[in-house]
């Protein structure tokens, strides 16, 4: 982070503290699309995403007078997120999302083609999401995390709040389950192959 | 198991987004609109208050937090009325915020956009910001009603029932008590019905305000007196003696008022002593106080605390660039303006400059820590270095000569070892002050 970047941003939470709304505004549209990102790494969809996004950014106002510039405020910010989407988790219980994000149980598409694989990738992605929600919500997060979100295991640790050991081992135990649920799905199976489909999404599913 | 940038993230329209980004917006200038915008939320300090069954509010907000950490609460329009039972708690108004002692009541209204402060029993410590053309703000206790533009001080009113100590640590303010007025300055208190009054290191123009002071208490002999200078002055006014002497400002009853610019202080639980040096009006002593008169919490004169408070005070603290804007709040935007578009040096100075002004000028000493902190993360080398850890001691031990000003002493001394000289002595007696 340059320190020209450093004191716009204690600059800018200074003219939110004011209660700016353009302040507001502004930091809102600067970190939206990162603290978006992270979210849906974690949960795997959008559903409850404008809940859940509202409810980061209102726990960073609501905190931001809390911000001592130790870390650089998107880090602060994605901690705030973390936090929201951990309890998010936590509150929703396991496996309720699972039956949602499957709606195809049939095996993987069998005839080849840049359409069938990337059918053959979203498949796998919801199965992987279907296996993540056997997780508990400390895991799925460290998990999320470092495997998707491709944080490190430190950054994880202090985003979770937890030391690295712990963060190693409950990501550890996260890809034992994920392992274990592809051996008995062709389709996950597949789809955690190294150099599979990455899909590129760019627009809105409805 | 490699699976970073194989889960694409699905956008949200521009729609749904716009839709957070409003909600997001309303909540943040609701939070704003409340004051300011809430401490991190400490749910111990909220579970403490909760056991300590502390009962804040009846209209407004209830909250009590665990000394030393009291999370601020946030008033409404409706009276607010706070008790605090055993601890301390901090009430913040928006425009003030009021810290107030155990076994204190009051109660906050707003009338004609000012702001009232009833004071029933206890100890308040006001820290007020400019009030510009905005009606005053006004703390009563008993018959004494104290008036803000915006300072820092106390008001202490014991069990309700007697004296009404007030000291003020920045600014000045009007006491106004059985149509009475009395300025009082930085650095000096006020007591009712009789007392002290003095703490070190005023300037001359505390020195005539002081002099307009007198006594109220009719059985009481008391003392008339002028400034003489550097050697210690005691002044007095003594209603019967009204219009003689060197009383400026006869004000029929009201409160006593002693000036003493040395560092020496009299004790008010012991008669006064003649002051040698005292120029036409050398102090005429009587009974003293009242026996009893209590200070809760302060440091009572003559204490070595009050005397390192005021050495503190009187250590200069000047914004490191003149930007040639009077008015506070325009000075700190601008230094803000200035420090958001430069580097370097000249970003160093803005950023320094506007916690001396949040510091000194507008009041806002919890600001100026956060914008020290956040200065003294940015800018290690930074030519204010020193300045901006001494501002860090200042506003600390104005507060409370605690572990937390004792700490910041000893960083000073560990870390701005070519610092000036007297702010170093001073820093080492902080460190071994108890």
């Amino acid at each position: 982070m340059t320190a020209a970047a450093y004191v716009e941003d204690v600059l800018l939470v200074d003219r939110c503290l004011t209660g700016e709304p353009a302040a507001t505004r502004e930091l809102f549209r600067r970190h939206k699309q990162r603290v978006h990102a992270c979210l849906y790494r974690v949960l795997g969809s959008n559903r409850d995403m404008d809940d859940l996004l509202q409810e980061a950014f209102l726990q960073v106002f609501q905190s931001l007078r809390g911000w001592r510039a130790e870390a650089s405020l998107a880090t602060w910010i994605d901690r705030v997120s973390v936090r929201v989407a951990y309890r998010y988790l936590s509150q929703r219980g396991r496996r309720v999302e699972a039956v949602a994000l499957i709606d195809d149980e049939a095996g993987p598409a069998t005839e080849a083609g840049p359409g069938a694989r990337r059918q053959l990738a979203r498949d796998g992605i919801k199965r992987l999401y279907a296996a993540l929600d056997e997780l508990s919500a400390a895991s799925r997060l460290a998990f999320t995390l470092h495997e998707i979100d491709g944080r490190s295991l430190a950054e994880t640790a202090e985003l979770v709040g937890s030391s690295v050991t712990a963060t190693k081992l409950r990501v550890w135990r996260a890809r034992k389950r994920i392992e274990t649920a592809a051996a008995k799905d062709p389709v996950l199976r597949e789809f955690l192959q190294p150099g599979g489909e990455l899909i590129a999404f760019d627009k809105e599913a409805p | 198991m490699k699976l970073v940038g194989r889960v694409p993230v699905q956008p949200l329209s521009e729609e749904r987004m716009t839709h957070i980004e409003r909600g997001v917006v309303a909540g943040a200038a609701e939070a704003a609109a409340r004051g300011r915008a809430r401490a991190p939320r400490h749910s111990l300090g909220f579970a403490v208050a909760a056991m300590a069954g502390i009962v804040v509010g009846v209209l407004g907000w209830r909250l009590l937090a665990s000394a030393p950490v009291a999370s601020p609460v946030v008033a409404e329009a409706a009276p607010i009325h706070v008790h605090t039972d055993a601890q301390r708690s901090t009430l913040d108004i928006g425009d003030a915020t009021i810290q107030s002692d155990p076994l204190t009541a009051f109660v906050v209204t707003r009338p004609d956009g000012g702001v009232l402060v009833d004071l029933a029993r206890g100890k308040v410590e006001l820290q007020v910001g400019k009030r510009g053309s905005r009606p005053p703000l006004v703390v009563r206790a008993g018959d004494t009603d104290v008036i803000v533009v915006g300072t820092h001080f106390t008001v202490d009113y014991g069990d309700g029932t007697g004296e009404v100590d007030v000291r003020v640590t920045e600014g000045v303010v009007k006491v106004v008590r059985h149509h009475e007025t009395l300025r009082v300055a930085a650095g000096s208190a006020f007591r009712t019905p009789r007392g002290v009054i003095a703490l070190a290191d005023a300037g001359p123009a505390l020195s005539a305000t002081i002099a307009s002071a007198h006594h109220t208490d009719g059985g009481g002999a008391v003392a008339s007196g002028t400034d003489t200078g550097a050697g210690g002055t005691v002044a007095l006014a003594d209603p019967q003696t009204a219009g003689s002497g060197s009383i400026t400002t006869p004000l029929g009853d009201g409160p006593d008022v002693l000036h003493d610019r040395t560092s020496h202080v009299p004790d008010p639980h012991v008669p006064p002593q003649q002051h040698p040096g005292a120029g036409s009006g050398t102090a005429r002593t009587q009974g003293g106080a009242r026996s009893g008169a209590k200070l809760h919490g302060l440091e009572k004169p003559g204490d070595p605390a009050a005397d390192l408070k005021s050495r503190i005070r009187a250590q200069p603290v000047e914004p490191a660039s003149d930007i040639g804007e009077p008015d506070p709040q325009r000075a700190r935007s601008k230094y803000l303006d200035i420090a958001a578009h430069t580097t370097g040096d000249e970003a160093s100075r803005a950023f320094y400059s506007m916690a001396v002004i949040q510091a000194t000028k507008l009041g806002r000493t919890g600001d100026a820590l956060d914008t020290l902190d956040r200065y003294l993360r940015r800018f290690p080398g930074g030519k204010e270095y020193t300045a901006a850890l001494w501002l860090r001691v200042r506003i600390l031990c104005l507060r409370e000569l605690d572990d937390r000003c004792r700490q910041a002493a000893y960083t000073y001394l560990h870390q701005a070892p070519k610092g000036d000289a007297k702010a170093m002595d001073l820093a080492g007696d902080i460190t071994h002050s108890d």
